[in-house]
């Protein structure tokens, strides 16, 4: 029986979004490349794991790479870092919320915190990295 | 699974109208993939673009001497218990960042299995290339 038939099969059709969503706003694109960061940098620790572990295979046969491919990767990979780095710090006068003497600190301040912090573990970092290879 | 973990603590759990006030059920799987989440962020927003710009592209390109661009100074920070755990946290938090990101993009299993995976590699080589102590 048709009726039959027709209680048997689901009747619920699940909205799937199309492919091609996020080409349709510039937001979306710029939400989708964000999103898409996690990419580049994943590759590129699992590159400097790959760097820690050569260094088992002892001195004759280390060299770090070095090659114009790499440096390329490397420059790519900082553009989605930055990206990455601006959107999430930019969050945190959203997301944080508190008082200072009674009065809630304002989100630029906190935000301008953030980028503070970067710019300071970028300084102290960076020294490191340099001054541990001379 | 995850899903329903991002749910807000109301519900059944939640205040009603007619006064039948009960306990609010802490989310605890909300609070444990928020708080990686937000650290992954964080770490790889604070941390990544130096060692991006330095062991990436200033290094190769000879502009600074690099820690890793040697095999002498790269095992002598290696064999730092500091720099172990530095470079663990540097290495596996963000993965927990890059799981939630991707997983619109791709399966999610694939990729929180993925950072619990790399955590374990990340332990294992930071453990087994200059031994601490040696």
């Amino acid at each position: 029986m048709s009726t039959s038939e027709a209680h048997a099969t689901p009747r619920e059709y699940p909205w799937r979004m199309p492919a091609n969503w996020w080409t349709r706003s510039r937001h979306y694109f710029w939400y989708i490349v964000r999103e898409f960061t996690a990419v580049p940098l994943a590759l590129w620790l699992v590159w400097l794991l790959v760097e820690i572990k050569r260094a088992g295979d002892g001195p004759a046969r280390y060299s770090p790479h070095g090659s114009a491919p790499f440096v390329i990767f490397s420059v790519v990979v900082l553009l989605f870092s930055l990206y990455h780095s601006f959107t999430f710090l930019s969050l945190a006068g959203s997301i944080l919320h508190f008082k200072l003497l009674d009065r809630p600190v304002s989100a630029s301040v906190i935000v301008m915190s953030q980028f503070a912090a970067w710019a300071v573990a970028s300084g102290v970092i960076g020294f490191f990295l340099v001054w541990l290879g001379r | 699974m995850i899903e329903s973990s991002h749910l807000p603590a109301g519900g059944d759990g939640g205040r009603r109208p007619g006064g039948d006030a009960r306990v609010p059920k802490t989310a605890f799987n909300h609070l444990v993939f928020w708080f990686l989440f937000a650290q992954g962020g964080i770490i790889a927003a604070i941390l990544i673009p130096v060692h991006v710009l330095i062991q990436g592209i200033l290094g190769p390109l000879n502009i600074v001497p690099v820690v890793d661009r040697h095999y002498d100074t790269w095992i002598d920070a290696l064999g730092n218990p500091i720099v172990k755990l530095y470079l663990l946290v540097l290495i596996a938090a963000p993965f927990f960042h890059f799981a939630h990101r991707i997983r619109y993009l791709l399966a999610q299993v694939v990729f929180y299995g993925g950072a619990v995976v790399v955590t374990l590699i990340t332990i294992w080589v930071l453990l087994t290339t200059v031994p601490i102590g040696s």
